[in-house]
């Protein structure tokens, strides 16, 4: 097992963490660098998970498949919700993008012809068939997880470094500002909106997979658009390695309270998220990683 | 006689005619008409209210027109995007300094020189000389939000610089600044101007813009009310009676 994670559950736990540490980065691309904090980033999530599970079980496709038809879906679909939610500024932008999701789960549930509507299904099990995105044991869905992490993080590291990286900050800070000196904002959200809608579905497709499992509660859930700010926001928003930080904090939290509490003590664990993200922001704006980074200059000026 | 008007259209930089907004039952600008010869300094002045900052927004597409046009080298540039009228060449700065607080210097200025060039390193490059002309080389890596008053106007100015302007718009660059920072201030203008830059200025200083302005447009109550040299300006009665009043020579 990866890491010497010897229980399964250890193994669940580190498969979520690093799922919502993707999902995590994939929406900090564009609510933490151009600070577009959008609250409806499962209804990518939903699309990639039911494209590539409509492929699999009426068409028979390998949802390897799926994941990268899933994305295709998730970008189509971002661009006139982009155009549409970037016409509003600030909570109002992040008020329309819940809707977004919201809807998008209502026609799920409602239109079940297309789509098992409220039941859901299973994904049929096949047993061992890597090429179909099924394994036998966890470790596989550990690594692909990571690999899309990485994924993620390659793709955030190369626009941070490059003329984008520059472009979504300075909307971020200023879109006025930004325009003045000749950065198209229009463009460069719709840029971004599409590559973490493409990102956020591939992690909708995995999650699928991973479980067995699909209705429109689970695939198009608030919570995973709360996670994925979440995460961004407790670690450190607009930063590469923000987000990640952010989900090896909270979720072991979340998931252990679960354990322990969630049978007897419902709700618990929200409770606990909501206090984190309370003193986050009243007192640490910046995230977990500002925190370190400011004890890091502190260490280092004691030094010199 | 025919090619001395065809070279005066050919140097005209920037030309706005009947340009009108209205906000609600006020107007803020009715029938405005300028000219600016390339190359050339024009200040634009007149009291608070007078119509400057609402004829930068409408010049630079911030605010569409109710009527009018606005041409910058033979182009219309009435309905298009502030950015796309700064990569026509017309960039501006704001009366209140917007820099990017989070990004240093560096970044600030290079989000300007990224329109021109896309790869990091021309961009650092272009970046650079811009930041050493207003005299901000030691602060490169500064944050933005830590600089001063007249440290972040020189910012705005590099970063407006950096996207290689054929036509600066300047709002209020100088006001709020102590007498030796304005004497900086007015140096620079001027050394822009050397280069062949074609500059509009708003200002309340007068005397800077006595130093810098070859022609000085009067505004007040949205409309023109006086155009000349700044000797001319000076001694013209509207204008004295705009900024103090009727009854200064009553």
């Amino acid at each position: 097992m990866p890491l010497g994670l010897r229980s399964g559950f250890a193994v669940d736990i580190a498969v979520r963490v690093l799922l919502f540490a993707f999902i995590g980065v994939a929406w900090n691309l564009m609510g933490g660098y151009a600070k577009q904090l959008s609250l409806g980033h499962a209804a990518y999530f939903g699309l990639g998970a039911y494209t590539s599970t409509l492929l699999l079980i009426k068409f028979g496709i390998s949802p390897w498949i799926g994941l990268v038809a899933g994305g295709i879906v998730a970008m189509l679909a971002s661009l006139p919700i982009g155009w549409l939610c970037f016409r509003l500024r600030g909570p109002y932008f992040a008020i329309a993008t819940i809707a977004t999701a919201q809807v998008f789960m209502l026609l799920f549930l409602k239109f079940r012809d297309f789509a098992w509507g409220a039941e859901g299904t299973t994904i049929p099990f096949l047993g061992n068939a890597p090429l179909m995105m099924q394994f036998s044991g966890k470790a596989p869905y550990y690594y692909i997880a990571l690999a899309l992490l990485v994924l993620g993080l390659v793709i955030t590291y190369t626009i941070e470094r490059s003329w984008m990286g520059n472009y979504l900050v300075a909307v971020g800070e200023d879109e006025d500002a930004a325009e003045a000196v000749g950065v198209n904002a229009p463009r460069i959200k719709r840029d971004i909106y599409l590559i973490s809608a493409f990102l956020t579905a591939l992690a909708g497709t995995f999650y699928v997979q991973y479980i067995y499992f699909i209705d429109p509660n689970t695939a198009f859930s608030f919570n995973v658009s709360v996670e994925a700010a979440l995460v961004s926001i407790v670690g450190g928003i607009g930063t590469l390695w923000g987000p990640v930080l952010g989900t090896v904090l909270l979720e072991p939290t979340s998931a252990l309270l679960q354990s322990w509490l969630g049978a007897s003590h419902g709700g618990v664990q929200l409770t606990v998220y909501a206090l984190i993200l309370m003193a986050v922001i009243l007192w640490r704006p910046t995230g977990l990683l500002g925190l370190l980074t400011d004890a890091y200059h502190k260490l280092v000026r004691r030094d010199g | 006689m025919h090619i001395t008007s065809w070279c005066a259209e050919m140097a005209e930089a920037l030309v706005v005619r009947n340009l009108e907004k209205r906000f609600g039952g006020l107007r803020a600008v009715g029938d405005l008409s300028l000219t600016v010869a390339e190359g050339e300094t024009l200040a634009l002045i007149g009291p608070n209210g007078a119509g400057k900052s609402t004829s930068f927004n409408l010049i630079t597409g911030y605010f569409r027109p109710d009527s009018g046009s606005v041409t910058a080298f033979g182009r219309e540039l009435v309905g298009l995007a502030p950015y796309d009228i700064c990569a026509h060449g017309l960039a501006r700065t704001f009366q209140v300094a917007r820099p990017f607080g989070k990004m240093t210097v560096l970044e600030n200025v290079m989000t300007g020189a990224f329109l021109r060039d896309k790869k990091v390193r021309v961009a650092r490059e272009r970046a650079r000389d811009a930041i050493a002309f207003v005299g901000l080389s030691a602060k490169e890596r500064t944050a933005a939000r830590d600089l001063t008053t007249i440290d972040q106007r020189r910012l705005e100015m590099a970063r407006a610089l950096a996207t290689e302007p054929r036509v600066l718009l300047l709002d209020e660059v100088m006001a709020g600044l102590n007498h030796t920072e304005v004497d900086q201030a007015v140096t620079l203008v001027g050394q822009l101007a050397q280069r062949g830059l074609t500059i509009v200025i708003v200002e309340h200083v007068m005397r800077a813009i006595m130093a810098v302005a070859r022609r000085i447009v009067v505004l007040d109550h949205g409309q023109k009310i006086a155009e000349g040299t700044p000797q001319e300006i000076v001694a013209n009665e509207d204008v004295i009676r705009a900024y103090l009043g009727t009854g200064a020579h009553g």
